[in-house]
């Protein structure tokens, strides 16, 4: 199975209570709004921590109706974001996200040993991409929050999106690791990366996908272009998710796609007890409502 | 770009290695009959003629060079454009890596001492108002600082030649801070410097940028970033081919961009295009290749 639409992500809803978004920080319009229009559609059910003078206005100016919305007044940021970090971790919420709040802090907080959201996974970032002109939605990772990913941060990164797809499920979902070219080149260190994880697939050490690379990007979204070059792959030309070999790559692709190809996105934090929506200023407003979507799908029942 | 290369009046002289393949010989006959170009077709003379016929080619406006193998017929083309009989050397049928090793042969091939090849390729994306010069998206994989220098200058220069006096350059990076943890905006730093200098001519320099930076004016006022290219790049120099390669890629699939390139830092313009490309592709290409004869 596959999906060929965000607006997909709604539908693996289904009937089940609806699960709770916190927002740490919450005055900050952007955010703000993407959330309580979430709210308003049954898609999860807001709680806001942060400064509750400043919502009110927000909500005045911009005819939010708070009034059966859960508020915790927290005017310090750093605070918010904490008493958000711990009521996920508490079960009082589902999804954790990001409001008037720096990443870094935030994430600071998720990684707290003591009262943070640790699953003794790496963080990872992962995008889904309606782009006309592909046959169905395509996952990206990481285009934000690994730098310079190693063999051993990959294999993390991928067993979160997999973990991920299968939550959207997907049973068997094709992984595409990503090189510049199809060829393992020793000079090269993606291509070596991509051989090893996927001969770690057919050993089962990394399951339930399909594991091809190294795919240079053409061979792994156009089967013509697989043809052409003569290589034979499960998986060319009908890739789930494509795995960058570090974040300059994957920046660029996500920015291309999103600027040139005029696609839509959803993105998510993986790797912690619950996903986490860490939207930015640049993101559309259809964005972050498809991302919170996309939390919520994917999110455990706690 | 065609109508700049008739508008030379010129009549550019094309050699083709191991040339009896249709979207080639399709391709250079287009530009034969649109006056701009001189084909000599080199490779098995059989071929190339059944091939001729069944383009609906005049076989009396190419010449046709016979060659017993891919290699042979590599060495020839390269050997040609060298001595200066022909402008432009281009790889029909035979391998890159086989093409390559004749136009990177010490004694007759291409190569200018020390300097650095690159790929530029101009790339026309429905959703830009302009062309936008691409660089590497075929060679260099991991630049180091003095690649990148050169891999500027070609595109660079490959700009002017379309007639923008003073081309606006994106260095690409993930973000637009610089950092250790990404050694190429360090490189991207100095080469800013450079740029103030007059270093590399007339031109706009401004890096790391990310591609919204770079390319959307929107983004400039969003993430309260001044930059002198100011979201209207001309031309985009990426940190890796690993990167570059991704990124055209999706554009030529999902948003049905054209592209044409060439490899430079060459004595002569060399066309390399992948056996796969259209026609069209190719056509560009050669059109290109003789805007930038020098």
């Amino acid at each position: 199975m596959a999906l060929k639409h965000l607006s997909e992500f709604k539908n693996l809803l289904g009937n089940q209570q609806r699960k709770r978004l916190v927002l740490a920080a919450a005055e900050d319009l952007n955010a703000l709004s993407a959330v309580i229009k979430a709210g308003v559609d049954g898609i999860i059910e807001p709680i806001l921590v942060g400064d509750k003078d400043e919502l009110l206005k927000l909500a005045a100016e911009n005819n939010f109706d708070l009034s059966n919305i859960r508020m915790v007044h927290e005017p310090d940021p750093n605070q918010a974001t904490e008493i958000a970090v711990k009521m996920v971790r508490s079960g009082q919420a589902e999804v954790l996200m990001k409001g008037n709040v720096g990443t870094s802090t935030l994430l600071k907080a998720v990684l707290n040993k003591e009262w943070g959201l640790r699953s003794g996974s790496l963080l990872s970032h992962i995008a889904f991409f309606e782009v006309k002109n592909y046959h169905k939605i395509i996952a990206v990772t990481d285009v934000a929050m690994n730098i310079q990913p190693n063999l051993q941060d990959k294999i993390a990164i991928v067993k979160n999106s997999v973990d991920c797809l299968n939550r959207l499920g997907y049973d068997l979902p094709k992984v595409a690791i990503l090189g510049a070219v199809e060829k393992v080149n020793e000079n090269m260190r993606a291509t070596l990366d991509a051989a090893l994880m996927s001969k770690m697939n057919q050993r089962d050490q990394i399951e339930n996908c399909i594991i091809d690379g190294p795919l240079a990007f053409d061979n792994a979204v156009s089967l013509e272009s697989a043809i052409h070059k003569g290589i034979k792959s499960e998986i060319a030309g009908d890739t789930d998710l494509l795995v960058m070999p570090d974040i300059e790559v994957g920046n660029v692709l996500y920015k291309s796609l999103v600027f040139f190809a005029d696609a839509k996105v959803a993105a998510v934090i993986l790797g912690a007890t619950a996903p986490i929506v860490l939207t930015s200023r640049s993101d559309s407003d259809e964005a972050k409502y498809d991302s919170i979507m996309l939390a919520a799908a994917i999110s455990k029942k706690s | 770009m065609a109508d700049l290369v008739k508008k030379s009046d010129r009549k550019f002289r094309i050699a083709v290695a191991w040339a009896q393949d249709p979207n080639t010989i399709g391709s250079i006959y287009k530009a034969v009959n649109e006056g701009f170009a001189e084909a000599f077709l080199i490779g098995d003379r059989k071929s190339i003629i059944r091939t001729c016929i069944s383009k609906g080619c005049d076989l009396s406006l190419v010449n046709i060079v016979d060659a017993p193998d891919d290699v042979t017929a590599a060495r020839m083309a390269v050997s040609m454009t060298a001595s200066g009989e022909t402008d432009i050397v281009m790889k029909g049928l035979v391998g890159t890596d086989k093409f390559l090793k004749a136009v990177m042969n010490k004694e007759e091939g291409l190569l200018v001492r020390d300097s650095v090849m690159s790929y530029v390729a101009a790339i026309e994306v429905p959703a830009y108002n302009k062309l936008l010069f691409v660089t590497d998206t075929a060679v260099i994989p991991f630049p180091d600082l003095h690649q990148k220098i050169c891999m500027a200058d070609y595109a660079l220069d490959m700009a002017r030649r379309f007639g923008i006096e003073k081309p606006k350059i994106a260095l690409i990076g993930a973000s637009e801070k610089i950092s250790p943890h990404f050694p190429n905006t360090i490189d991207y730093a100095k080469m800013c410097e450079m740029a103030r200098d007059g270093q590399f001519g007339d031109c706009v320099m401004d890096g790391p940028l990310d591609l919204f930076l770079a390319c959307d004016p929107g983004s400039l006022e969003i993430k309260g970033v001044q930059t002198p290219v100011g979201g209207a790049a001309d031309v985009l120099l990426f940190p890796s081919l690993e990167a570059c390669n991704p990124f055209y890629k999706s554009l030529m699939l999902f948003t049905h961009s054209e592209l044409a390139g060439i490899i430079c830092g060459t004595t002569k313009p060399v066309v390399v295009m992948s056996r796969s490309e259209s026609e069209l592709s190719k056509y560009y290409c050669i059109a290109l290749a003789c805007l930038m004869v020098s």
